[in-house]
C-alpha cells in the first residue's frame, strides 16, 4: 500500500533495538529540555508558572499528551500497521472516546441561563464516576462503535474505507459542535476532573499523576498489544494486510480477523480520548478534526508501522516538533504565527526524507524468525 | 473406476459482463488421481478453479465435494472441507518469512483465536510448536528448508510456485488443485516436483491440475480433461485425448 514502499528489511537484533530506542527517545524529548532551558525562561511560558515546578509542569505537559498520541498510534498500528486497514477516522474514535469519558466523570452540569440568554447548555451525563470507569466506558463506546462502523465500511476495499471512516469522523465532528445540548456546542464538556485531585488542587501533583497513570497506561498496552499481535493471531493479521485473498485460500476467516483488530484499535483509540479529556481538563469538537488523524498516520509511518515500539517513538517526536513549535511561538513574538507553518515544512520535508531513505520507519518491522 | 469421484461439477456458470467465462460445465474428479485439464487460454480452467475453490460465486450449477455441496461457500470453509487450490501467479505473502507463510496454512492452530491466547495459553504453545515442526518437514519436502527464514518476496519465481505447493500440503488436503504447478519452473525441478506429486498421489491424495506443459500432461496425468469456451469438450486417458481430432483442432494444433 501506498505509504509502505517495497518492504525489505533485513534481520535486526534487539540490542541495536534498544540501543536505537535509546537514542531516539533522548532525540524525542530533547524539544522538550531545549524549549526550557535553552531558551530564556523569562520569555517563554504559555504554560508554565514559575520556577522548575512550572518549568517541569510545561515538560510534562509535553509528555502527557505525547503519551495520548502514543495510544492513539498504537490503536492504529494495529489496524493499520498489522492487518492493512486504512482507518482516516482515528480522529472520531478518539472524539467519542473523549467525551463518553468526559460525560462520565464529570459533575452534574445542567445548562447556564443568564438573563434569558444560554450561557453554557449543558451535556449528556455528569456522573461523578471515577476516572477508571469513564475510561473503561469510552473503550466499550469506541470499541463498539468501530465494531458497528466495521460491518459495512471493511467490506470495502482499502481507499473506501478511508473515505467511509474519514467521513465517519467528519460527521461525528459535526454532530459534535451542533447537538449543544448533549454535548454543551462549541463550549463542549469543561470542568473535567483529573484521575486523582488534591485538596488545595496542585497543578504540579496533577501533571505528575497524569504521566504516571499515562505512563502505565502505556506500557500495560504495549505489552498486552505486543502479545497479542506477536501470536499466531497477528501472524493471521499481518497475512490479511499482505494479501486478503490468499490469506482466505488459506482457510481463514478474513473478515472476522478485520473486524477484531479494527474493534480493538478502536477501543485503544477510546482509551486515549479518555485520558486526553482528564489530562487537559476540557473537551471540545474543534480539537478533533481530521488533522489529528494525518498527525497519528504521520506518527505511525516515522516511528515505523508494524513496530508498537517504533510508533510510540514516532508520536513523541512528531508531538514534540508540534510543541517545540508552540514554544518558539511565544518567543519568537515578532513571527510567531509563522512557526506553525514552518513546523508544517519541517514534519514534510522529515516525511519526505523518511520515505526516500527509510521508508520502513525509524524502527524497522522485525522478521519473525520462528524457532 | 467404480469408485465415486471426489469432486463433481455440475452445469457451473459463470460470466463476466457479456462474456461467458464458463457455460454449464460439468465433469469429475476421481479420488488418488492426478487428473489434467487443458484448454486453450480463455477457455475458463483458471475461472472454473476460482470457482470451486470459492473465491468467485457461480451464477448457477452444483459443486459436490465428497458428495457434499460446496458452491456459495466461502474459501476458507471450502479449505476446512480438505480442497486446497494454489495460484497460477504465486501469491504469497511477502513480508512474512517462507516458515510463516506455511504455518499459516495449518487448518486449527488453536493460537489464532483471539481468547485462545488468554484462555489456553499451553494448547496455544502446543500447536504452535506442533506446526512448526510439521512445516519444516513439508519445507523439507519442496526442498525449500533451507529458505525457511527469508521473507517470501525474496524467493524467485520457482521457489514461490514450491511455496504455493507447500502451502497446500500444510493443510492437509483431500484434494489439491494447481494452477500450472510448473510453469516457470527450471526442468530438473519441474521433474522432481511432479515425483512429489505422485508419492503423495500414492499416499492417497488428489490432484487435478491445469497445465500447459505437454510432458506434465502425457506423462504424469491418469486422465486429461480439455476445455474449450467454458464447457468439457473432451475427456480420457492422456494418449486418447491427444489422438482427439477435435481436441487437436482446438488446442494442441495440427
Amino acid at each position: 500500500m501506498a505509504a509502505t514502499p517495497g518492504r525489505s528489511r533485513p534481520a535486526q537484533t534487539s540490542s541495536a533495538q534498544g540501543i536505537a530506542i535509546a537514542i531516539i527517545f533522548v532525540i524525542a524529548i530533547t524539544p522538550a529540555i531545549v524549549g526550557q532551558i535553552v531558551l530564556p525562561s523569562g520569555v517563554i511560558k504559555p504554560l508554565s508558572t514559575q520556577g522548575l515546578p512550572g518549568t517541569l509542569i510545561n515538560i510534562g505537559f509535553y509528555i502527557s499528551i505525547s503519551i495520548i498520541f502514543a495510544i492513539l498510534a498504537l490503536g492504529f498500528n494495529l489496524q493499520w500497521g498489522y492487518t492493512g486497514l486504512f482507518n482516516a477516522g482515528v480522529a472520531g474514535f478518539y472524539l467519542i472516546g473523549a467525551y463518553v469519558a468526559a460525560f462520565a466523570i464529570t459533575a452534574p452540569s445542567p445548562p447556564i441561563v443568564i438573563a434569558n440568554v444560554v450561557v453554557y447548555p449543558g451535556h449528556l451525563g455528569g456522573y461523578s464516576l471515577p476516572f477508571v470507569a469513564g475510561a473503561i466506558l469510552a473503550m466499550i463506546a469506541s470499541g463498539g462503535t468501530a465494531a458497528v462502523l466495521a460491518l459495512p465500511a471493511l467490506r470495502l476495499r482499502a481507499d473506501y474505507l478511508a473515505i467511509a471512516t474519514l467521513a465517519f469522523a467528519v460527521i461525528l465532528q459535526i454532530f459534535a459542535r451542533n447537538l449543544t445540548s448533549l454535548t454543551g456546542g462549541a463550549i463542549g464538556v469543561v470542568l473535567i476532573p483529573k484521575p486523582i485531585e488534591l485538596q488545595p488542587p496542585s497543578a504540579f501533583f496533577n501533571t505528575m499523576t497524569i504521566i504516571g497513570i499515562g505512563a502505565a497506561v502505556l506500557l500495560f498496552l504495549l505489552l498486552l498489544l505486543q502479545f497479542i499481535s506477536e501470536s499466531p493471531w497477528g501472524r493471521v493479521l499481518r497475512a490479511v494486510r499482505e494479501d486478503e485473498e490468499a490469506t482466505m485460500a488459506l482457510g481463514k476467516n478474513t473478515f472476522r480477523y478485520k473486524l477484531q483488530a479494527f474493534a480493538l484499535g478502536g477501543a485503544v483509540m477510546g482509551l486515549a480520548g479518555a485520558l486526553y479529556a482528564s489530562t487537559v481538563g476540557y473537551v471540545q469538537e474543534s480539537y478533533f478534526a481530521p488533522a489529528v488523524t494525518f498527525s497519528v498516520w504521520v506518527m505511525v509511518i516515522v516511528g515505523g508501522s508494524g513496530n508498537n515500539r517504533g510508533v510510540i517513538i514516532g508520536a513523541f517526536l512528531i508531538y514534540g516538533l508540534e510543541w517545540f513549535s508552540v514554544q518558539m511561538k511565544d518567543y519568537f513574538t515578532d513571527f510567531g504565527d509563522q512557526i506553525f507553518y514552518v513546523r508544517l515544512m519541517v514534519v514534510g520535508a522529515l516525511l519526505i526524507l523518511l520515505i526516500l531513505f527509510r521508508p520502513e520507519g525509524i524502527l524497522r518491522e522485525t522478521k519473525r524468525v520462528l524457532r | 473406476m467404480a469408485r465415486d469421484p471426489i469432486l463433481e461439477v455440475e452445469d457451473i456458470e459463470k460470466a463476466f459482463g457479456g462474456i461467458r467465462a464458463v457455460d454449464k460445465c460439468s465433469l469429475t474428479v476421481l479420488p488418488q488421481s492426478i487428473t489434467g485439464l487443458i484448454g486453450p487460454n480463455g477457455a475458463g480452467k483458471s475461472t472454473l478453479f476460482n470457482i470451486i475453490a470459492g473465491l468467485y460465486r457461480p451464477d448457477g450449477g452444483e459443486i459436490r465435494l465428497d458428495g457434499g455441496r460446496i458452491d456459495g461457500l466461502p474459501p476458507y470453509e471450502i479449505v476446512t472441507r480438505g480442497l486446497t487450490k494454489t495460484w497460477q501467479i504465486p501469491h504469497e505473502l511477502r513480508n512474512l518469512t517462507v516458515l510463516e507463510n506455511v504455518v499459516l496454512a495449518a487448518k486449527g492452530n488453536s493460537g489464532e483465536h483471539l481468547l485462545n491466547l488468554f484462555f489456553r495459553p499451553r494448547q496455544v504453545k502446543r500447536d504452535e510448536q506442533r506446526w512448526r515442526a510439521r512445516a519444516r518437514e513439508v519445507l523439507k519436502l519442496t526442498q525449500l528448508d533451507k529458505l525457511a527464514d527469508e521473507h517470501a518476496v525474496t524467493l524467485s519465481g520457482g521457489q514461490k510456485k514450491l511455496l504455493e505447493l507447500s502451502r497446500a500440503l500444510m493443510s492437509d488436503p483431500a484434494i489439491v488443485l494447481l494452477d500450472e504447478p510448473v510453469a516457470g519452473v527450471n526442468p530438473a525441478l519441474a521433474g522432481s516436483l511432479m515425483d512429489l506429486i505422485e508419492t503423495l498421489r500414492r499416499e492417497g491424495k488428489t490432484f487435478f491440475l491445469i497445465e500447459h506443459d505437454m510432458n506434465v500432461i502425457m506423462n504424469r496425468c491418469d486422465r486429461v480433461i480439455v476445455m474449450h469456451q467454458g464447457r468439457k469438450l473432451a475427456e480420457g486417458p492422456p494418449q486418447t485425448v491427444k489422438t482427439d481430432p477435435v481436441v487437436i483442432d482446438s488446442y494442441l494444433g495440427g
